[in-house]
């Protein structure tokens, strides 16, 4: 039934709403749609057929062989899995502190964090290839990881402080009345109750290093054997004429990681969490 | 938004306070917050505030390859703001294209995501949660290979745009979309709102779960059309998250950068084409003018931070930190 409404629609009305359920759904999926299609099409660009004309996974071989994108594929895991192990563990540690405890300058902290979070990469991206530079870690996948890592971070802290906060205090209570040192309760009750949160939020971690392009083509370079996913594209590109195929082969393989772990954290966020950890 | 949570922070909640029963705290429990802040905030500094306030201070430079080499400085005062400020690449091509377009984008995101939402709200739950994993689908898509999907959409030879035209009959040779301002910032604002409007659509259609029934009955019952139920009832209840919504859409439309920067001509070559952002980077990693591509970049910034001021204000009302 209708939330805007209490009236039974009329038939109009449902017809109308009908076919605007069908445009939506086209305009949002024709693009992952397209993708697929010529991902999958021999002949992709060839004609108006909006199904394979001629299907095969000949372009998904050579991308994942002579493209060299099983290497990239590779690189973009490693960053992506270090940078959500290290920003994971920062940001619950600074989370549990501006949730938990009342201490001086704490706003002034969680302001702090919120506002770097809406500075542009391009402002960042300047100083940061100067620093990395001098630390002679351009070309290298742990000069991109350290970068990500302070990326993902004001987020992760962000994000997590609510999951913190929504455990309740009285079981931290509990845990000290029976004795529990606070390394102990933090392991044995807080971080279990904070879990999902730790998932959702290095989901998102996952996904923000997994996407990023500006730095990585900033601080790779020329190194092409270092190239994660989302640079690794480019090579597709020719000078004269673009191996469409094969670039949205390339780009089915990317996109498709990050939708699963999009429809995850989906469901994540919607579990009500730890509420009803205490009964009555 | 999982930030609504309230903070369950009471005065008498220190561990060691509640443990002990001591109103005298031990060293250890005082610092711990700052123990446990430290390492993210460390972080935080070197890469965040640093090199924020290093490229205000590379803006006041002659700053190129030479200076990064020898690390030494190179003062100009205000130089490369006064070159900026003066260009008339600013102000015919570069300003229009950033914030003229964040307004449009912007409009338009909010616009079509409010519309799916009250379309999905007056749709039976099965077929709510149907389309709004579709809609998922959109949002979930990397920009940099939504850009690359969109490019081929619309390429010049053998894009699937140009096919259907031509059959269609509705244009008797290809057209190369890309060279354009016009056209090539459309496709970009197509490639905006798709990627853009579930996060709108989302957060606006559970806000209008929430808004109670008995208003909208009422509302009803005395007469009101769906238009006025909508714009009398509904959007003043939902403006706090409406204000919310605008503010993360203008922040996000400011910075658009993979969106115009993958596109053919849009990493310089074509100069109708450069935003703030593209243009601060292709002038500092492409021309190696590092001071006047921070200059650029500071200006965005400033611009970006007003916002924030904005937003900042705005969630202080709706809670606690």
């Amino acid at each position: 039934m209708s939330v805007l409404s209490v009236r039974r629609p009329t038939p109009r009305a449902q017809v109308g709403k009908a076919v605007a359920v069908v445009a939506l759904l086209v305009f949002t999926l024709f693009p992952a749609y397209w993708m697929l299609v010529s991902a999958f099409d021999a002949k992709a660009g060839l004609g108006t057929s909006f199904v394979p004309a001629e299907p095969t996974v000949e372009h998904f071989r050579f991308v994942l062989t002579e493209g060299g994108f099983d290497v990239f594929l590779r690189n973009s895991a490693v960053v992506a899995l270090v940078t959500v192990l290290v920003s994971a563990v920062l940001a619950l540690l600074a989370s549990v502190a501006v949730a938990r405890f009342r201490f001086r300058l704490r706003t002034q902290i969680l302001l702090m964090i919120l506002v770097v979070q809406m500075v542009p990469l391009e402002a960042l991206v300047i100083p940061l290839f100067v620093q990395v530079r001098n630390l002679q870690l351009l070309e290298t996948l742990l000069g991109l990881i350290v970068v990500y890592v302070a990326l993902a971070l004001p987020f992760g802290i962000w994000m997590l402080r609510g999951f913190v906060a929504a455990v309740p205090v009285e079981l931290e209570e509990a845990a000290y009345v029976d004795g529990a040192s606070w390394g102990r309760m933090f392991r044995s009750i807080l971080l279990p109750l904070v879990a999902p949160g730790l998932v959702a939020t290095s989901i998102f971690s996952f996904i923000t290093a997994w996407n990023e392009f500006l730095f990585a083509m900033t601080l790779l370079g020329g190194a092409t054997e270092n190239y994660t996913v989302a640079i690794g594209l480019r090579s597709f590109f020719g000078q004269f004429s673009n191996e469409w195929g094969a670039i949205m082969a390339a780009s089915t393989l990317i996109t498709v990681p990050v939708m699963v772990f999009f429809i995850l954290v989906q469901r994540r966020l919607a579990a009500g969490l730890t509420s009803g950890a205490v009964k009555g | 938004m999982a930030s609504s949570v309230p903070v369950a922070v009471r005065a008498d909640d220190d561990p060691s306070f509640a443990r002990t029963g001591r109103p005298r705290r031990s060293w250890v429990a005082r610092s711990r917050p700052w123990l446990l802040l430290a390492p993210g905030l460390a972080v935080l500094a070197v890469l965040m505030l640093w090199p924020l306030l290093r490229v205000f201070l590379f803006s006041l430079q002659d700053y190129g390859l030479p200076q990064i080499v020898s690390g030494e400085p190179n003062w100009i005062g205000l130089g490369n703001f006064a070159e900026v400020l003066t260009s008339e690449q600013l102000w015919s091509v570069v300003l229009p294209n950033t914030i003229g377009f964040a307004v449009l984008a912007v409009s338009a995101t909010v616009a079509f995501g409010t519309a799916v939402a009250v379309l999905l709200a007056s749709l039976g739950t099965a077929w709510r949660a149907v389309v709004s994993s579709c809609i998922m689908a959109a949002w979930a898509m990397p920009a940099v290979t939504g850009t690359y999907v969109w490019v081929w959409i619309f390429d010049a030879d053998r894009g699937v745009f140009n096919h259907v035209l031509q059959s269609l009959g509705l244009q008797d040779a290809p057209v190369n979309w890309f060279t354009d301002r016009w056209s090539f910032y459309a496709i970009v604002l197509l490639n905006i709102v798709h990627h853009g409007f579930p996060f709108v659509t989302v957060t606006v259609l559970a806000a209008l779960l929430g808004v109670p029934r008995e208003l909208i009955e009422a509302a009803e019952i005395d007469g009101a059309g769906g238009w006025r139920r909508f714009f009398s009832i509904i959007v003043p209840q939902l403006r706090q998250v409406f204000a919310v919504v605008i503010i993360m859409s203008t922040i996000w439309d400011f910075k658009v950068f993979a969106q115009v920067f993958l596109m053919p001509g849009g990493a310089g070559t074509n100069r109708e084409v450069l935003n703030l952002g593209v243009w601060s980077y292709v002038e500092s990693f492409g021309q190696n003018r590092y001071g006047f591509g921070a200059a650029i970049a500071v200006l965005l910034t400033l611009m970006l931070l007003a916002i924030t001021v904005v937003y900042v204000r705005t969630i202080l009302k709706e809670e606690e930190l």
